[in-house]
């Protein structure tokens, strides 16, 4: 029950705002002993590129954080436990025209309220395809990109970025959706 | 992906991450953000549940078409329950037991391990 209803004033529960991961994750690892806070990375300046066409005629690029199942690689769900031997390290690429089983198991998802058993709460290609279909975007671009993920930032920075850019460079890419899970 | 996401934008390429961890996204900095204040792993909608998979993709359009400048967050309407107390949950120290804790320690240095293990099998099958 929401006591501050109660007040008559309207408000939502006091927990009733977006969850604060990072002091959330920061208490859970000085607690367990692991002392060294992680850095999140963070900037002061943010770049910002305006569009130059309608995305009724952009070729939409997508990158995702999900792996491509891999049956040798132990439970990777639904429901799955947190699975690192899932983990990818370089940047991969998959047909957007083909059908593609991605899993998260190698990602800190909400484990107690959601199990990862529909893809497309973090691979949106089935929505792209309609959104495409129905003229919103002007095409998917023939490649989504899979990032990886647990890397220090130096190789985020140094390799996997430009590698990144460098593949939607070659589909000639209008705009990216980028979904980390 | 919030570096990639800065890295495509600094380089000409238009934007929009769809995600649920407010905080981590917005300290990074990044040009155009959907949020989704559902679980993580939701970042593009409910489960099993195409009409919000579809909302939540014209969301994030729409703020391609529209942001005016970096920094642009929208929020998604929906709601993942009405009860706002799974929010409470998540890695939340203050809600486990010195057992789940120890528990908790173990499997991490489990993980820690495996993942080390590919990253030098992965390193050495470059060489």
């Amino acid at each position: 029950m929401d006591e501050n209803k109660q007040d008559g004033l309207g408000f939502a529960a006091e927990y009733d705002r977006p969850i604060p991961y990072m002091q959330r994750i920061r208490d859970y690892y000085v607690t367990l002993g692991y002392g060294t806070p992680y850095r999140w990375a963070n900037y002061a300046d943010v770049p910002f590129t305006k569009p130059t066409k309608p995305l009724s005629e952009s070729r939409v690029a997508l990158i995702t954080t999900a792996a491509p199942y891999q049956p040798d690689k132990g439970d990777q769900g639904p429901g799955a436990a947190y699975n690192a031997g899932a983990k990818f390290y370089t940047v991969y690429s998959g047909d957007t025209a083909a059908e593609h089983d991605l899993r998260i198991s190698h990602i800190g998802y909400d484990r107690l309220h959601t199990t990862a058993e529909d893809s497309n709460t973090w691979f949106p290609l089935p929505a792209l395809r309609r959104a495409a279909a129905k003229g919103r975007i002007g095409e998917i671009a023939p490649r989504f990109h899979g990032a990886p993920t647990n890397r220090s930032h130096v190789t985020t920075l140094d390799v996997d970025c430009p590698e990144l850019l460098a593949r939607c460079r070659a589909d000639n890419v209008d705009a990216a959706i980028l979904v980390p899970s | 992906m919030s570096l990639a996401a800065r890295h495509l934008e600094a380089n000409g390429i238009p934007t929009v991450i769809m995600a649920c961890a407010k905080d981590i996204v917005e300290f990074a900095g990044v040009p155009r953000f959907l949020f989704s204040d559902f679980p993580l792993g939701n970042s593009c909608g409910k489960p099993k549940d195409v009409a919000s998979q579809d909302l939540t993709l014209e969301l994030a359009l729409g703020l391609l078409e529209s942001a005016t400048g970096p920094r642009t967050t929208m929020q998604s309407p929906l709601r993942w329950k009405d009860d706002a107390s799974w929010k409470l949950d998540f890695s939340n120290i203050e809600k486990m037991s010195p057992e789940e804790i120890a528990r908790r320690r173990a499997e991490f240095d489990r993980q820690k391990a495996i993942a080390k293990g590919i990253r030098e099998s992965g390193a050495k099958a470059a060489d």
